[in-house]
């Protein structure tokens, strides 16, 4: 009972990156990262407002106390026979993560530490001071790879030579955010393309047709408003929206066009016209103003079944549609169908949500091995499917975006009784659609979604207000970092 | 630290006593401040030439004014509130004795054990309106929605509020045992005079704990310049980015872990040491906090001047 009630609550520790934290693991998984990193990078975590002398000093302490932890921290590096490798992995990877270490036991010597996304990009400038402590493979969110290859931090090894031929054309097209003209310096975990999602049973009900183009998705919306007021075509306060709209739109926010140049321009025609047709649906209600994962929205909308359909990442059935801990739709309700098409254009492009990276350390004295557990990752059926979860469940919840990989999780996925039909065909056409403007950038795209964005649209509740406040919040982040900004 | 400046004797056991203090502020406050301050001019990122340019370059950072606004908003809640509320309550404690009060003052200790993160857990669902255990009341003020709550402008209030039951349950029983350290004759004295218990509060009581008073609000001034885990976890939390360097220790933490510049987050961290030193040195300049046991009454209460 506790736990159930807690469900709402974990949710709040989630990291910047939605992605991140699955609501399917323990309280113990998500609290404690959450909480211990606090408790430890940001090192005087104890410390309540006001209560001693030695806060005068906290500042100055934590950095200390920090490089000195760090410091003590450090893995003990083997000299023996056997190679050793330390992996970081969030709460969703580390059922794999652990596997692995079994599975390799007397080849390789794994030690797997639970971090959240966001760690490394906070403790690799302590490790680099010191001058030890690095991982030698990390699971992170998609635009590290950017911050981490820049030679100031330079925590991100150029792949090109480990990869053997066969895994990159194992890729293909689906490791192309890792590359850059210098080379490949991650390795995707998963492609985490928008799909449309909807429920079969409300459509049927409704008397609704899959929408083809924008205008019918917000005609669709129109109607849900005029009609079955109260259900939901999703909600827009959080990263999901620019996955959903702006990217597939092509709305230029973070198009990095060297490295010291960045597209940012929210007075695009490509982005004021996601403004104009979406915003009827917020003023309605139909798109909700709040984030997917806010307490309210879980209970009163995804767990009351009123999501007629939504667009999401390919992630969204295994990981939020499905779980009990989320939105809990039963089964037979559940479809997808490709993105619907913006007026005037000929692809209908995809955005992304998450689509983790695992980036090696330069530093790691066994490059090779720790490239392996990323491709065990990708590629292994042992991770994809059968390992279980704390909940339950079994396998990995994401769309592989290695190929041998991606054919596991389909037999998978494809064969589930869940899904009212196979919800894999959508999204293997997205996969390929994803709109390739967008870059990684050295700074952090992600969460000034949650600090620019979703400020202003849960004030205002004005889409372009709200577009607006990030482009400016992201145009200081870039300048701050060497970028120069411009309009197109 | 100066605590120790007026003692002369020489004496063997109050060196021995006095060590691990010496050594606690050595190694987590004089050591760090001067690594800090000798950080501050390495080139990095933001200062790409190194220099002392660092202290401009931070004051600049487009998210240094609206820290500064966050924070001075927050203060100027949290720390009247602190004030008033808790000699308010250590007063009121003050003026009976009954069989009662070791139970109250247990039950003022409580929210005091709430503290930093799992506070920012227990305001979320109280002010969430879906789980909130106060639905009605939220219901009543209009507030259904949690996007009605957590927006940034209502952060100020909301850090104030975690803040405020994080801290004032440890003062009020602090000034509460200064309150008992009042000569009992004074207070016969005063009331063979015909002082009512008002009076008695106000005339006699406060003017008495001044300094403590004025003690209390250095450290409270000082704690809340320095707000920085509520924030920061409720950052990473369901409303990502909502706090997003909202103090100025969460600004120093951002340009120190997540853009790399050392120099920068030491330059803001001295920055920060001045107010606070300040404070420190008015309560050991300006009061007569350590001059011996017996008190004398202050003309005035100056506890706005820390402020």
């Amino acid at each position: 009972m506790v736990i159930k009630r807690s469900a709402p609550l974990v949710l709040t520790l989630r990291h910047e990156n939605l992605f991140v934290n699955t609501i399917r693991n323990s309280i113990f998984a998500i609290v404690f990262p959450g909480l211990v990193r606090s408790a430890r990078g940001k090192a005087d975590a104890r410390h309540e407002t006001g209560d001693t002398l030695k806060r005068k000093y906290s500042v100055m302490a934590v950095a200390t106390a920090a490089v000195i932890g760090g410091a003590m921290v450090a893995p003990i590096t083997a000299q023996a026979a056997t190679p050793s490798i330390l992996i970081w992995v969030d709460a969703p990877r580390l059922p794999g993560a652990q596997l692995y270490a079994a599975i390799m036991k007397g080849k390789v010597d794994v030690k797997v530490e639970l971090h959240g996304q966001a760690d490394l990009l906070a403790k690799v400038q302590l490790f680099n001071r010191v001058k030890k402590g690095w991982p030698d493979v990390v699971f992170g969110p998609p635009n590290d790879v950017s911050v981490l290859k820049n030679p100031l931090i330079n925590n991100a090894l150029n792949l090109d030579k480990l990869l053997t031929k066969q895994e990159v054309a194992n890729f293909g097209h689906g490791n192309d955010w890792c590359k850059s003209s210098t080379g490949t310096y991650c390795v995707k975990n998963d492609l985490a393309q928008t799909v449309l999602w909807y429920d079969t049973t409300l459509f049927k009900e409704f008397g609704y047709t899959v929408p083809k183009t924008m205008e019918e998705w917000a005609a669709l919306g129109q109607d849900i408003a005029a009609n079955h007021p109260g259900y939901s075509l999703g909600a827009v306060g959080d990263q999901g929206f620019y996955a959903s709209y702006l990217w597939p739109s092509q709305c230029p926010l973070n198009q990095e066009k060297s490295v010291t140049r960045v597209v940012i321009n929210t007075k695009s025609p490509k982005c004021t016209r996601v403004a104009k047709l979406i915003q009827p649906l917020v003023d309605s209600g139909v798109l909700s103003k709040t984030s997917y994962f806010d307490a309210s929205y879980i209970k009163d909308v995804g767990q009351a079944g009123k999501i007629v359909a939504n667009l999401g990442p390919s992630w969204w059935g295994e990981f939020v549609l499905r779980p009990a801990g989320t939105f809990n739709i039963p089964a037979g309700h559940i479809a997808t169908a490709p993105m619907p098409l913006w007026a005037g254009e000929k692809v209908a492009y995809s955005g992304e949500w998450g689509g983790g990276i695992y980036t090696v350390s330069p530093h790691s004295k066994f490059p090779r091995q720790a490239l392996d557990f990323a491709i065990f990752m990708v590629g292994d059926k042992r991770n994809l499917v059968t390992v279980k979860n704390p909940d339950g469940s079994h396998g990995a919840p994401t769309f592989p975006a290695y190929t041998p990989g991606n054919a596991l999780w389909k037999a998978k996925v494809s064969s589930d009784k869940y899904y009212a039909s196979d919800p894999f065909p959508a999204m293997l056409t997205q996969s390929t659609k994803i709109f390739p403007g967008e870059k990684p950038v050295r700074y952090d795209s992600n969460g000034a979604w949650g600090a620019a964005f979703a400020p202003e649209i849960t004030k205002s509740g004005d889409l372009q207000k709200a577009i607006d406040a990030y482009g400016a919040y992201v145009t200081n982040l870039a300048m701050q970092l060497g970028y120069e900004v411009t309009k197109s | 630290m100066a605590k120790t400046k007026h003692y002369r004797h020489n004496n063997g056991a109050m060196y021995l006593m006095l060590t691990p203090y010496v050594l606690l502020l050595f190694f987590f406050g004089l050591l760090p401040a001067i690594l800090g301050l000798l950080e501050i001019p390495k080139p990095s990122m933001a200062n790409a030439n190194g220099g002392w340019d660092a202290f401009k370059i931070v004051v600049h950072d487009f998210r240094f004014a609206p820290a500064f606004k966050h924070v001075l908003g927050f203060m100027a809640i949290f720390v009247p509130l602190m004030i008033f509320f808790v000699i308010g309550m250590a007063l009121m404690l003050d003026i009976k004795h009954s069989p009662w009060k070791k139970w109250l003052r247990m039950a003022y200790i409580v929210p005091a054990s709430i503290s930093g993160a799992v506070a920012v857990l227990v305001w979320y669902v109280i002010l969430q309106p879906t789980l909130s255990p106060i639905k009605g009341a939220l219901k009543f003020f209009h507030l259904t929605e949690s996007t009605q709550i957590w927006q940034q402008k209502n952060l100020v209030y909301i850090l104030a509020i975690m803040a405020f039951f994080a801290v004032a349950g440890n003062w009020i029983l602090i000034q509460y045992g200064s309150l008992q350290s009042i000569s009992q004759e004074i207070l016969e004295a005063a009331r063979v005079d015909g002082c009512s218990v008002f009076q008695m509060a106000v005339r006699i009581k406060i003017p008495l704990i001044s300094k403590y008073i004025i003690y209390m609000s250095v450290l409270v001034f000082a704690g809340g310049l320095q707000i920085f885990v509520e924030p920061q976890l409720l950052n990473g939390g369901i409303y990502s980015g909502i706090a997003d360097a909202w103090s100025f220790d969460q600004l120093s933490y951002n340009l120190a872990f997540m853009q790399g510049d050392f120099g920068g987050a030491s330059a803001l961290s001295i920055l920060l040491l001045i107010p606070s030193l300040l404070g420190a040195l008015l309560v050991i300049f300006k009061t007569d906090m350590f001059e011996g046991a017996q008190g004398h009454i202050k003309k005035k209460n100056i506890e706005v001047q820390g402020f």
